[in-house]
C-alpha cells in the first residue's frame, strides 16, 4: 500500500527587538550567563511585566506578510508548566486570542499552506546539563518570540523545505528576525502522521521538537515517515508522543519528562492588560511593509525580463536585491547588472551570513558606473569583466582602473591586423580548427586579447578569425 | 463535581505530594471552592473576559535597553549557583 505523509509546522521565530518582551534587558545573543537579566525576567515575586510595543508591531508585520487577519482585541495568557528553564513556572503566551490568524503561504507548486495563527510569547532560559546537576542561564529567558502555526497541509518533505525557506526569507525581508537557525533564532517543531493514499482520515501524529536546520528537518521527516509506515505495515500502532531528532544517528527518540500530563492550565495573565489593535495602525503597518520576496521575484521576471533562476538568486537575500536595484539603475539592460553580480560578484560571498550582509568590495554605485561605461560603448564587455575583477580585488572605482586610452575599444583595422597575426602565428591551431576542433579558435582569440591588452571585443575577434581561416 | 483523580492530577502538576489521608478532605474543599466560583459566575453580568478593573488597554513600553542587574545580585537568592549560573538538581534522568 502507498502512504501519504501529512505534516504541520510550529515555528518559533525570535524577534529582532532591542529589548525583551516584558522588561528592558537586552536581547543580544551570547554574553556571560545571567548578565542580561533583571527581577522581571528571572521571575521574582512582586515584579510586573510590561509589554514591548515593538513586539506587537513586529508580530503584526509578520501576520500581514503571511496574509493573516489581525485581531482587533488580543490578550496574554499564562501557560503553566514546571521546568527550570522557566523561572515563573509559567510562560506568558497567547491562548485563544492570538494577534494573527488565518493566513497562508503559497508554494511553487501552487498549493497554499494555511497558517492557523501567529502569537507572541517569551522564550525560556538555557539549560546546561552536567553530571549530577543542571546549570541555568536566563539570558534568553524573556526574549520575544512569535510562534507560527500551520494547518497539517504539508504532503511532502520538499513542501516542508520550501515552506521553511520561504518563511525565513519573508521574516528577514520584513526585518522582524534574522532567522539564524544555527543560533536558534528560528526553530521548528513538526507534527507528522501518515495515512493510506486516498484516505481522508488523519493518522495518529507524533511531534518532532526543536529542529534548527533545514537539512535536519528533511532528514527527520523522512525517517519518521518511514518509521510510522513500518509500524503500520507490521500491524502495530503509532503512539502519539513527542520526539527528539538525533542528527548523529539520524533517528528519532521519545522525549518524556517535560510535562507528564500535558495540561497547561492556560488562563489570562492578570498582570497584563488587553491589547487593542486599531485598524488605522494595521493599515499603517501594511503600507510600511517592503516589497515581499515573491512579489519582487515576479517583478524581476515580468517587468525586467530576468530568467527565473537569476530572479531567484537576486531576491533570496534582501541586501542583494537592494544592491542589484542600485547597480542596475539607469542602465540599458537589467540583465547586465544581474550577470555581473551572479557571474562575478557572487564569487566573493560564500557563507549564509556573508550573503545576508552582502558587504562586497565593489559598491553598487561603482558597479553602476562600470555598466554605464559599458552601455555608452566606451568599453567592451571583456574589458568590463576584467575591470570588475580588478575592482573586486582592489575596491577601486572603474574610472580609476581604466585609462582614457583603453576606452573606445579597438578600431576595426587594428582588430583585423591582430586577427591576421593570430592566424599566422598559430598554424597548429588553424589546422586543428580545420580538422574539426572548434575550440582551437580560442587560442587565437586569446592571442588577440593579449596583444590588445584586453581591449578587443572577443566575440568579434572570434568571428573575424573564423572568417579568415575559412577564406584562405 | 471534583473527582479524586482530578485532585491527584492537579497535585502532580503542581509538584505537591499529597498523602492518601489528605485526598478526601482536599476533594471536598476543592469542590466547595469551585461551587463558590460558580455562584460568582451567576451573580456577575460579565460582558467579556477582556474587561479589567480600570478598563486599561495597550500599556506598552518603548523598545529601549536599560542596563541589566549585576549578576551577583541576580544570583543572590539562588539556592545554589556555579559558573555564573543558577544550579538545580539534575533534571535529565
Amino acid at each position: 500500500m502507498k502512504y501519504e505523509l501529512v505534516a504541520g509546522f510550529e515555528t518559533h521565530v525570535e524577534l529582532a527587538t532591542n529589548t525583551k518582551i516584558f522588561c528592558s534587558c537586552t536581547t543580544e545573543f551570547g554574553g556571560e550567563p545571567n548578565t542580561h537579566c533583571c527581577p522581571i525576567c528571572i521571575g521574582l515575586p512582586g515584579t510586573l511585566p510590561k509589554l514591548n510595543k515593538k513586539v506587537v508591531e513586529y508580530a503584526i508585520r509578520a501576520g500581514l506578510a503571511t496574509n493573516c487577519e489581525i485581531a482587533e482585541i488580543s490578550k496574554m495568557d499564562r501557560k503553566n508548566y514546571c521546568y527550570p528553564d522557566l523561572p515563573k513556572a509559567y510562560q506568558i503566551s497567547q491562548y485563544d486570542k492570538p494577534l494573527c490568524e488565518h493566513g497562508y503561504i503559497q508554494l511553487s507548486n501552487g498549493r497554499k499552506i494555511r497558517i492557523l495563527r501567529i502569537h507572541i510569547e517569551e522564550d525560556a532560559g538555557k539549560l546546561v546539563h552536567r553530571r549530577g546537576d543542571t546549570l541555568v542561564d536566563y539570558n534568553r529567558g524573556g526574549v520575544p518570540l512569535i510562534e507560527i502555526v500551520t494547518e497539517p497541509d504539508f504532503r511532502s518533505v520538499d513542501e516542508a523545505k520550501e515552506y521553511v525557506e520561504k518563511l525565513q526569507l519573508i521574516m528577514r525581508y520584513i526585518g522582524v528576525s534574522d532567522c539564524r537557525m544555527q543560533e536558534g533564532s528560528m526553530r521548528c517543531d513538526v507534527n507528522i502522521s501518515v495515512r493510506p493514499e486516498g484516505s481522508e482520515k488523519l493518522g495518529t501524529r507524533t511531534e518532532i521538537k526543536n529542529m534548527n536546520s533545514i537539512t535536519f528537518i528533511a532528514k527527520a521527516m523522512e525517517y519518521e515517515y518511514g518509521r510510522q509506515v513500518d509500524l503500520i505495515e507490521s500491524g502495530e500502532k503509532v503512539v502519539q508522543e513527542t520526539l527528539r531528532y538525533d542528527d548523529v544517528t539520524n533517528t528519532t527518540s521519545s522525549m518524556r519528562g517535560k510535562e507528564d500530563a500535558n495540561d497547561y492550565r492556560y488562563f489570562r495573565d492578570p498582570d497584563l492588560v488587553t491589547i487593542n489593535v486599531p485598524r488605522e495602525k494595521v493599515e499603517q503597518i501594511k503600507e510600511e511593509l517592503p516589497e515581499l520576496p515573491e512579489e519582487k521575484k515576479n517583478r524581476y521576471i515580468d517587468e525586467l525580463g530576468l530568467p527565473e533562476a537569476d530572479a531567484s538568486l537576486l531576491t533570496k537575500y534582501r541586501k542583494i536585491a537592494e544592491y542589484y536595484e542600485k547597480a542596475s539603475e539607469g542602465t540599458k539592460n537589467p540583465k547586465t547588472a544581474a550577470n555581473f553580480i551572479i557571474g562575478q560578484i557572487f564569487r566573493s560571498v560564500e557563507t549564509e551570513s556573508e550573503k545576508e550582509e552582502f558587504n562586497v568590495s565593489v559598491s553598487a554605485e561603482n558597479l553602476n558606473e562600470l555598466i554605464i561605461l559599458l552601455d555608452s560603448g566606451k568599453i567592451r564587455m571583456n574589458l568590463a569583466k576584467s575591470t570588475l575583477d580588478k575592482m573586486l580585488e582592489t575596491g577601486k572605482k572603474a574610472s580609476e582602473l581604466i585609462d582614457e586610452s583603453d576606452m573606445g575599444g579597438l578600431d576595426e583595422n587594428t582588430l583585423l591586423d591582430l586577427c591576421k597575426q593570430a592566424v599566422e602565428n598559430n598554424p597548429k591551431a588553424v589546422s586543428d580548427y580545420l580538422g574539426g576542433k572548434e575550440k582551437a579558435v580560442k587560442a587565437m582569440v586569446g592571442f588577440v586579447m593579449k596583444n590588445s591588452r584586453g581591449k578587443a571585443d572577443a566575440a568579434l575577434a572570434e568571428q573575424k578569425i573564423i572568417d579568415m581561416i575559412k577564406n584562405t | 463535581m471534583v473527582t479524586k483523580d482530578e485532585i491527584m492530577k492537579i497535585a502532580i502538576l503542581s509538584k505537591l505530594s499529597v498523602g492518601e489521608d489528605e485526598i478526601d478532605k482536599l476533594t471536598e474543599d476543592m469542590g466547595e471552592i469551585i461551587s463558590f466560583a460558580y455562584t460568582i459566575n451567576k451573580a456577575a453580568d460579565i460582558e467579556s473576559d477582556f474587561d479589567n478593573i480600570n478598563n486599561l488597554s495597550n500599556v506598552l513600553r518603548e523598545d529601549e535597553v536599560v542596563p541589566s542587574m549585576e549578576r551577583e545580585q541576580i544570583l543572590k537568592n539562588a539556592k545554589d549557583s556555579d559558573d555564573g549560573c543558577f544550579m538545580v538538581k539534575n533534571i535529565m534522568k
